[in-house]
This record gives structure tokens, sequence and C-alpha cells, in this order.
């Protein structure tokens, strides 16, 4: 099977690209990672059951891993006010990043042929999936530090080089489903302005 | 102890003044693409292309830009969308900036 072209626009809210197996099973590899890497974290023992239900849980300190801490960031400046926030909000901060990856994990299991056709909100959970991939990724890479201009000249026996293949395709794939995206909101923007 | 007197005092006095005074800010980030963070602008807070264009130019440019203001439950409400989307972002007072 051929290379996919990416997302195109079929009629109304309907967005639809075509994978070939290999690239159907990086995706879901990505898909398993992510969402392996958002479960519950391990290093507490002792939630309350009734807090951990409402999502209260017992760390309030940013995770150790690079990875999680650019997934799951302070929302405060302040230490104080960073940790009482995370305290309420990491457990379900985790969950809604995984319904995301669960959503592309389905689409792509249940897909026959390699062909995925998403509505909007559908649209919406692959964008935020693919974007927590390519972060994760992109702090492997170090991309902070690394132009991709030395990205681009890594030896050919790196193993970050081919990391750096699949985070450039991710950032293509996710380009072809925004401007699908982007072109159906100009148009209802149009149409929003025409009526007024 | 003193700190915290204190902070409790600023914050019945914002309670009383009626004032909104917090604010949300994205960081920029070399991961995240332009068209997304547009993209995540206009669906999170409806902002036309162009407004969400702007902003996204503000944070490229400049580290940073302020993209809503309201009440603190607001802003936290903000941030933790962004950051359900991936995007680098933190509240404060927008007295302290």
């Amino acid at each position: 099977m051929t290379a996919t072209e990416g997302f195109k626009r079929h009629g109304d809210h309907s967005y639809v690209a075509t994978f070939a197996d290999s690239e159907k099973e990086v995706l879901l590899n990505l898909c398993e990672q992510i969402i392996e890497l958002l479960a519950e974290r391990q290093d507490h023992g002792h939630d309350d059951p009734l807090a951990a239900m409402v999502g209260i849980t017992s760390h309030d300190s940013p995770p150790e891993d690079e990875v999680l801490h650019r997934l799951l960031p302070n929302a405060y400046a302040d230490q104080v006010d960073a940790s009482e926030f995370r305290r309420y909000t990491e457990a379900t901060l985790r969950q809604k990043k995984q319904a995301h990856a669960i959503s592309m994990r389905i689409h792509l299991k249940s897909s026959d042929d390699g062909t995925v056709d998403l509505d909007h909100d559908n649209a919406n959970a692959w964008l935020g999936a693919i974007n927590d991939i390519r972060l994760a990724l992109g702090v492997r890479l170090k991309v902070e530090n690394h132009s991709h201009e030395e990205l681009e000249l890594l030896a050919p026996d790196d193993p970050l080089r081919g990391v750096y293949a699949v985070y450039t395709w991710l950032g293509w794939l996710q380009e072809t489903l925004l401007s699908a995206l982007i072109d159906d909101a100009d148009e209802d923007e149009e149409s929003q302005l025409g009526n007024s | 102890m003193v700190k915290t007197a204190d902070k409790i005092e600023e914050e019945i006095r914002a309670i009383f003044s009626g004032d909104t005074p917090w604010v949300t800010i994205v960081w920029d980030d070399p991961v995240n693409l332009q068209t997304y963070v547009v993209y995540v602008f206009m669906e999170l807070f409806g902002y036309s292309k162009a407004k969400a264009t702007e902003l996204m130019l503000q944070v490229h440019n400049e580290g940073k830009a302020i993209v809503s203001t309201g009440s603190r439950e607001e802003m936290e409400h903000d941030v933790a969308r962004l950051h359900e989307y991936g995007l680098w972002a933190t509240l404060q007072r927008g007295d302290q900036l």
C-alpha cells in the first residue's frame, strides 16, 4: 500500500485519511506508549479512595520524568499555588489526554483498510494526541537545544534519526488535518458574517 | 504565616473591589506548530482566525502572550483546557505582570 497523503476534507466536517499498514502500526504503537505513560503515578499508594474518585490526589509535586513534566506542566509560577492546583487537576488532565489517544487508537484499530473518517470532535482528539506524542518525542530529541538543521544531520546509525523522522512526519500529518479543519472554520466564519 | 495572611487579605480585597485581575499566559514552545496554536486559540476561545494568528505571532516573537483575562476560576479553567491540548500555559494576577 502506498504512503498516506494525509487528511483531506470530505464534505462538511468530515476528515479522511488512509494509512499504509506500516504507518498504522507506527501510529498504534505511539498511542499505546502515550496511554501507558499517562497512566496514574505509581509513587503514591495511600490515596484516600473517596478523594481519588473525585480526582483529588495526594501528590502535588510535578512529575520527575521530563516527558511527563512537559505533558503535565505547572499552572502557576508560584510553587504553593502550582502544587495546590496540581492536586485537584492532574488526575483529570491525565484522563483527558489518555482519552484523546484512546480515541485515536480505536479509529485505527477499527479500520480494516487503513482509512479513518473523523468528525470534528474526533479530529480534535487526534490533534491533541498527535501533539502529545510530538511533545514527548521533542523532549527526547531536545528540540529546545537543537536546531532543525542539526537534527537533519544526525548520523544514519543514530537511533534519534529515526525518532526525528517520526517527529517530522507527525508534524506534517497534523498540518494536513489542521488545514482541513481551518478551511471549514473559515467557511463557517464567512457564512456567519453573511447571515449577520 | 504572615505571607498566607497577606494573601488572604489580597484575595478578599480583590473579591470586594469587583476586579477581575487574573490573566492566562501562553509561553513559546519549539514543538507546537504555529497552525496548531492558531487552531487551539480559535477552538477554545472562539477567536477569529485573524485574532488567533495575532496572538500566536506574539507568543512566537515575544516569548509569551496574554490570551484571556477574567476571574481566577475562569483562568484556571482556561489553563486546564490549554494543557489538555498541550500548550504551555500559566495563570497569574494581572497586576503582578
